[in-house]
């Protein structure tokens, strides 16, 4: 209800931004209204538990729009700490998610996450509006996005930006205190899709984010020079990207979609990702899909495994082991049954689609995880 | 920005312009009746969509980068 209350004067917005947007003779996206619910469970190796419950609803409009929403319910369980507040073993939350030690550390902490999307897309324009709260942060973003296209149809490029504002307001901790502090973001992207045979798609982009704020872990300490002290990361961030991704659809009703993401910011951390999706229809309505990824960054340039002095490096200090060296890996399999196309004999079966996905993670730092979705979609007509 | 940020910088332009410049040049041929496959669910961009944002966010929860799922499909039929 809190994140409803807080949405009304932006949905508001929305709609009267996007009526103002340009009319065009473009198809909407979608034909007819659908539903999709999903559920997902997330385990790892620190025992940290999500369970989220999303839903997305795509209604078709006159004048070639569609609006769509998104919801998604998320309960997070982040275990005890296995020593009392204050203590040594107590500094760090342990895991990258973020807890507060404070009172009694012996009890798991959990964090319930409300977040809704809202996009409004009328012909070749979209706004966005995001926002995600939870008990210590709120999170906004309002966006929109523009595409045009060329060579009848055969190349899309599109320009999307959007701007995001955090307020971040840490819960009682026995040693840190972080007071109220905001974050902002500002995305910018371009990109291209192009056909480039009648069984080949390519897509092309690059992304900017502009970050300033609080971007470091309200509730983690950092053992430096021979003391806790809080963490701290610089409050500006430049963050770019640029990728490429391949789909090639092969005779035996089989698909290969590869892609590549090398990213870089100017806290000295570079990245590349590399990943496969093979895809193969068992039968009609019936397909399987088999994921392999495989990623690697360095490390920032203030990150050490230990600080000598309390300033850390110019200043600044992490406990944060994405700061780090990493490398991970990622293996999956997903069913996807289309009822229609399976030919069930309920008619009103046939509006259903489900699939199960399983997917493994594990990185270098001993860490893994299990990541188990399972989902059903709905037509309406 | 540090040396090292500029040098990847200018790898991701060098990565980008020639894959921009097939871009354009390409396609052409293909008719719209001919692209039945593109639209496959196995095949299409925006099949990925909704798992791929999920995906961004749970990498940004476990790893120092972010990025790669953007995009719009337009009315090229290959969302």
């Amino acid at each position: 209800m809190q994140v409803m209350r807080r949405m009304r004067p932006w949905a508001c917005a929305i709609a009267a931004t996007a009526a103002g947007a340009s009319a065009c003779a473009a198809a909407p996206l979608t034909d007819e209204p659908t539903l999709g619910t999903m559920f997902r469970m997330f385990t790892d190796s620190d025992k940290v538990g999500v369970r989220s419950m999303t839903s997305d609803f795509a209604l078709p409009m006159p004048g070639s729009t569609t609006l769509a929403v998104h919801f998604n319910n998320e309960r997070v369980v982040i275990p005890a700490v296995a020593a009392p507040a204050g203590t040594q073993e107590a500094v760090d939350a342990i895991t990258t998610a973020s807890r507060p030690i404070s009172g009694n550390a012996f009890e798991d902490f959990i964090k319930v996450r409300n977040e809704v999307t809202t996009t409004l897309t009328r012909g070749p324009a979209s706004v966005e509006y995001y926002v995600s709260s939870e008990s210590d942060y709120l999170a906004q973003q309002l966006g929109g996005k523009w595409s045009r296209d060329f060579r009848d149809q055969t190349m899309t490029v599109s320009f999307a930006s959007s701007y995001g504002w955090d307020r971040i307001q840490p819960l009682a901790d026995d040693d840190t205190d972080t007071g109220a502090r905001s974050k902002t973001t500002w995305h910018g992207n371009v990109i291209g899709t192009g056909v480039l045979s009648p069984s080949t798609l390519l897509r092309v982009g690059a992304e900017v984010n502009l970050v300033h704020g609080l971007q470091h872990n309200a509730y983690r300490n950092v053992y430096a020079g021979g003391s806790n002290v809080s963490e701290r990361h610089p409050e500006d961030r430049q963050r770019r990207d640029a990728f490429v991704r391949l789909h090639q659809y092969f005779s035996q009703r089989s698909s290969l979609k590869l892609s590549y993401r090398l990213y870089n910011d100017d806290w000295g951390i570079s990245s590349h990702e590399l990943e496969s999706r093979l895809s193969q229809y068992l039968k009609q309505g019936l397909s399987s899909r088999y994921v392999y990824r495989w990623y690697t960054q360095t490390a920032a340039d203030f990150y050490r495994d230990e600080y000598a002095s309390v300033d850390g490096i110019d200043g600044y200090r992490s406990g944060d082991y994405r700061m780090d060296e990493l490398s991970s890996h990622l293996f999956g399999v997903a069913l996807h049954a289309d009822l229609d196309a399976l030919a069930v004999p309920s008619p009103w079966m046939r509006r259903f689609a489900l699939w199960l996905s399983y997917e493994r993670y594990f990185n270098r730092n001993n860490y893994s995880a299990n990541i188990l979705e399972t989902g059903l979609d709905f037509r309406f007509q | 920005m540090s040396p090292r940020s500029r040098t990847q910088g200018r790898r991701a332009l060098i990565l980008a312009l020639p894959l921009l410049w097939l871009l354009g040049a390409s396609g052409c041929a293909v008719q719209a009746y001919q692209r039945e496959r593109l639209v496959d669910r196995i095949m299409a961009f925006e099949a990925d969509s909704r798992e791929n944002a999920r995906k961004l966010k749970a990498w940004e929860a476990r790893e120092g980068s972010t990025g790669g799922v953007g995009g719009d499909g337009g009315g090229c039929a290959c969302k």
